[in-house]
């Protein structure tokens, strides 16, 4: 099955549960596993957090955009904010790095992203935003598969 | 969403439900400082068996609340994490606190008494 969606909300953080949501809802045609599910679910709101909060600041006003495309076996998604942009990509993906500890951020995102998508990149520019892009494989549906 | 219970032996047990996400943590991290601080915490046990989903923010508010704690000398137990999220507690170097059995368990190896029996 073939879909495209586009889902674009104001950085409060009420909205990281929306994404998750929404996100859910979009991979479910592809008959995931509950792992799959949980895992895609965890990149989502890793990166939509980032957007809200590091991005924008809980600004309330300020929008974040999901993209995403499927086809018959992986997802492939882009979270977008035109905010605060990041200093050095390098460093934001290093495990434990955090620019908020005093917010308890574990600084643990990225590090989660990498190890749960096929494929993660990120694009900044300071002042202009962050583009996190990153694409997922399932497992495809087979007889044997939903005998399971 | 949290249930938090604290026994008469100083062991402070936190049952979680629902998605703990950064809005999530945020809620529940005041409530926890403040009987962290207050007593005589020995130990947190944090019951993950009804919770389902937790994001980096979880392991945020888990190593804050070791922080609280290190101070007292207390131990930290995290019990019955789903696969993905086992998988953010060894990202995060915290496998070893990671147990798969019930509260009352660890309570019985802490010495603890939650209900008169």
């Amino acid at each position: 099955m073939k879909n495209e969606m586009t889902l674009s909300f104001v950085a409060i953080e009420e909205n990281e549960a929306l994404a998750r949501m929404a996100m859910t809802c979009f991979i479910t045609p592809l008959d995931p596993t509950i792992e799959e599910i949980s895992e895609f679910k965890t990149i989502v709101s890793e990166a939509v957090t980032n957007a809200i909060i590091h991005g924008y600041n809980c600004d309330g006003k300020s929008l974040v955009t999901l993209h995403a495309t499927m086809d018959d076996e992986k997802v492939m998604m882009t979270v977008r904010d035109e905010g605060a942009g990041i200093q050095n990509i390098e460093q934001a993906m290093e495990p434990m790095y955090t620019t908020l500890p005093h917010m308890e951020r574990s600084g643990m995102g990225f590090t989660i992203m990498e190890s749960f998508s096929d494929h993660l990149s990120v694009q900044s520019t300071i002042g202009s935003g962050t583009v996190v892009k990153f694409e997922k494989r399932f497992s495809p549906v087979t007889e044997t598969s939903r005998m399971g | 969403m949290a249930n938090i219970e604290m026994t008469d032996s100083g062991l402070l047990i936190v049952t979680l439900y629902g998605e703990l996400d950064n809005h999530e943590a945020n809620g529940i991290r005041t409530q926890l400082s403040s009987a962290i601080f207050s007593g005589q915490v020995r130990a947190v046990i944090w019951d993950l068996k009804n919770l389902g989903f937790m994001d980096s923010s979880g392991i945020g508010l888990i190593l804050g609340r070791m922080r609280d704690l290190a101070p007292f000398g207390g131990e930290t137990f995290i019990l019955n994490p789903s696969v993905t999220m086992e998988k953010i507690f060894s990202f995060s170097g915290l496998e070893k606190n990671v147990r798969h059995c019930t509260v009352e368990d660890v309570m019985r190896e802490m010495g603890g008494v939650l209900y008169e029996k």
